[in-house]
């Protein structure tokens, strides 16, 4: 898919391992589209404050905040363009689920005070990637947005939040669950005697281990949910199929490093097996040579040869500064740079072999000498994903 | 707690049973933690480099012999060199394990596992996966071999990055809240016990020297403090030599006047001098402004392990990341970088 066709989804998925700079590539291509007219949602899972400084929005939270529109201005916004961010959060996305799904005002309350259900919310493994999903959708289908971009949480080999719709789907029409959810079955062992299944027999060893309150508060919890299970199921579809529609589109983000390169590889197979739709490669932070054509070898005799003639002509124009040093370190310097960029080159190659991508849809974003985090910067980097031609 | 700055930390460290390295994603906890193996071993500590899931980068990076016949390659560490060994921990086998443990009938434990619904049950149920985890590591830390001694004197756990590695850390504590009785509770107490004991368990934290992942790095440090485990020092990975360049401005401004045709080579080119100088300038300026930051709000200095040219994946580079680990973490405060040593020489 090229560049420009991106910002036609409704939705952008940004996936990659941690450290490769996801939130900021979405956040830049949040600008982007906004730049190209468009209504915008970036949905971040990184509390990252400078982001939300450079944003003007304050601190992000669970709401969409709107980037005022002065900043907007500035960042080369105009028109009907518009951008808003919001910050998920696990533990709200599920209060605010059981508030909306919960059948009397009794459940809801139980629900909300069972320890397992305060606990597991917030600090178990697994509900970041559904209350990303979930968010996701509740933002789809309010509709107010043109185009929602989703950085997803970190995962270093495997999608887990593209997997937990389908396990939760999974896990909730488990027979396993049926007979936990059996209030019968965790009255008492003699209770748990009348089933002769084997879930209940796995249930009967795992009382052993776990002992009979622990299952007691599953089960309670699992009860509350009872009646919003059917509907967590259905939502959990309807992510599937959101994710897998035309409309919807993965961007993967990678660094320069051969680790990196890899995982995005893994990435893509992955993607490709869950029969997603990938528009394109961010190689981000990646070492570009500044000067003309390609990156040069790097090699001693060359170096030798440029450290020659720069310390003479440095020391023919300013006598005062020691020009041999100073040859030296900045022909090191760049020589290191060269080395970086032949590298990085050398990666960027390896990825348009691997991956089925026209040229111009993997996307080389330089390392800036600074943090980006400046909406000024943002732009640029919008810019570099989108506008300029693609170069190794 | 740890003292930041102890004149030998790396004893320090070595005194303890488990030490978990951790961080924010793409800062190299792999590489630090396997060099920390590397180094641990080295200086005499039968040392068991352990990593979480399902990804097996461990054996090629430390150079491990392939598992030895008759081996249980899911249950048997393997042998990566003197001292060390390394062995990749998987939540299922761990459960397989216990479950046999605990049961005492290994047909039965396997029934279980192999049940259908429970497999569904599992994929989609939250926590088990970190109780597991913590609960073998419980177990291979507080094993003795024959003789009485520690089977594992030392225990490196390349813990997964921020959001998983507290998931993983606050368990027990979750558990804690709501299961007062039983087994379950027991058990949990023991490992709960462990992890709080600064003397036995210590988190360390890898950062590069930039503002996200000093950010979550701190946020971090102060998430596991709140759940009351002992913290190590920070460790500044990846950090680039600085550029050694006086009066840089006026000497840029001179190679700027410089006619680029009259350059005898590419790597002479004015403009890729002036923008390689620059770039490295205010990264260092960066990294300086970080390294403060990170002293200032942690009360210690980090410790700064240098940028390897030829990258860390394989046994080379681990044991060039094992020699600047054992510099930074013996020198008294030593959180200076590599040039500033080589200068001072």
């Amino acid at each position: 898919m090229k560049p420009d066709c991106w910002l036609d989804c409704r939705v952008l998925v940004t996936v990659g391992t941690g450290g490769v700079g996801k939130t900021t590539v979405a956040a830049a291509l949040g600008l982007a589209a906004a730049r190209a007219g468009k209504s915008v949602l970036v949905m971040t899972i990184d509390p990252a404050r400078r982001l939300a400084d450079a944003l003007g929005t304050g601190p992000l939270d669970h709401e969409a905040r709107a980037v005022p529109e002065e900043r907007l201005r500035a960042a080369g916004v105009t028109g009907e363009g518009s951008l808003a961010a919001l910050m998920l959060d696990t533990k709200r996305t599920f209060d605010e689920l059981v508030e909306r799904f919960a059948p009397d005002p009794a459940a809801r309350e139980r629900i909300l005070a069972n320890p397992i259900y305060r606990n597991l919310t917030d600090a178990l493994g697994g509900s970041r990637e559904y209350s990303a999903m979930e968010k996701l959708r509740q933002m789809h289908v309010e509709g107010r947005y043109d185009l929602i971009v989703l950085d997803t949480p970190p995962a270093t080999h495997a999608l887990d939040f593209l997997d937990a719709p389908r396990r939760l789907a999974g896990f909730l029409e488990s027979q396993f669950l049926k007979v936990l959810l059996h209030p019968a079955a965790v009255v008492g062992r003699a209770s748990l005697r009348l089933f002769r299944t084997g879930s209940e027999l796995v249930l009967r060893a795992l009382e052993r281990i776990t002992g009979l309150e622990f299952l007691t508060s599953i089960s309670e919890f699992l009860l509350a949910f009872e009646e919003m299970l059917g509907g967590f199921s259905e939502r959990a579809r309807e992510v599937g199929l959101l994710l897998r529609d035309r409309a919807c589109a993965f961007v993967l983000v990678t660094g320069p490093d051969l680790q990196q390169a890899k995982s995005a590889e893994s990435f893509w197979e992955r993607l490709q097996a869950e029969g997603v739709q990938l528009a394109g490669l961010v190689l981000n932070r990646a070492h570009v040579w500044p000067g003309a054509g390609d990156a040069p070898r790097p090699d001693a005799s060359e170096a030798e040869r440029a450290i020659a003639w720069l310390s003479g002509e440095l020391a023919a124009r300013a006598p005062e500064l020691d020009a041999p040093r100073s040859a030296r370190a900045l022909v090191d310097a760049t020589r290191a740079q060269a080395a970086l960029a032949r590298r990085d080159a050398g990666v960027r190659e390896r990825l348009a072999a691997a991956l089925p991508l026209e040229p111009e849809a993997i996307r080389t974003v330089p390392l800036f000498s600074e943090d980006v985090h400046e909406l000024e910067a943002l732009a640029r980097m919008a810019g570099l994903i989108l506008a300029e031609p693609a170069r190794a | 707690m740890l003292e930041a700055n102890e004149t030998d930390l790396l004893a320090q460290l070595l005194s303890r049973r488990l030490l978990l390295v951790t961080g924010k994603g793409g800062t190299g906890k792999t590489s630090v933690a396997a060099a920390l193996g590397r180094l641990a071993a080295q200086r005499g500590v039968r040392t068991l480099v352990v990593e979480l899931g399902h990804a097996a980068v461990l054996p090629d990076l430390l150079g491990a012999a392939p598992p030895a016949a008759g081996a249980d390659a899911l249950r048997d560490p393997r042998p990566a060199g003197p001292n060390l060994f390394t062995l990749r921990l998987v939540p299922e086998e761990a459960l397989l394990e216990y479950l046999e443990l605990q049961l005492r009938v290994r047909m039965l434990a396997r029934g279980i596992v192999g049940n259908a619904g429970f497999k569904r049950f599992l994929e989609a149920a939250p926590g088990w996966r970190e109780l597991i985890t913590l609960g073998k590591l419980w177990h291979m830390a507080t094993r003795s071999d024959a003789g009485g001694a520690p089977l594992w004197p030392l225990i490196v756990i390349d813990a997964p990055a921020t959001g998983h590695g507290l998931s993983l850390l606050s368990t027990p504590t979750v558990i804690l809240d709501t299961v007062r009785l039983g087994p379950l509770r027991r058990n949990t107490d023991l490992v709960q016990a462990l992890l709080t004991d600064a003397n036995q368990t210590l988190v360390l934290t890898v950062t590069l020297l930039e503002e996200l992942p000093v950010n979550e790095t701190l946020e971090l440090r102060a998430r596991v403090r709140e759940l009351g485990l002992g913290l190590g020092p920070v460790i500044a990975n990846g950090v680039e030599p600085p550029l050694e360049l006086p009066d840089a401005e006026r000497v840029l401004e001179r190679v700027a006047g410089l006619d680029a045709r009259a350059a005898p080579s590419p790597l002479a080119d004015p403009r890729a001098l002036c923008a390689s100088a620059r770039h490295k300038l205010s990264r260092a300026h960066m990294h300086a402004g970080f390294l403060a930051k990170l002293e200032r709000e942690t009360g210690g200095l980090p410790r700064v392990l240098p940028w390897l040219e030829g990258g860390v994946d394989g046994p080379d580079g681990v044991g060039a990341l094992a020699r600047e680990l054992e510099r930074a973490l013996s020198a008294s405060g030593g959180g200076e970088a590599p040039a500033a040593r080589e200068r001072r020489a």
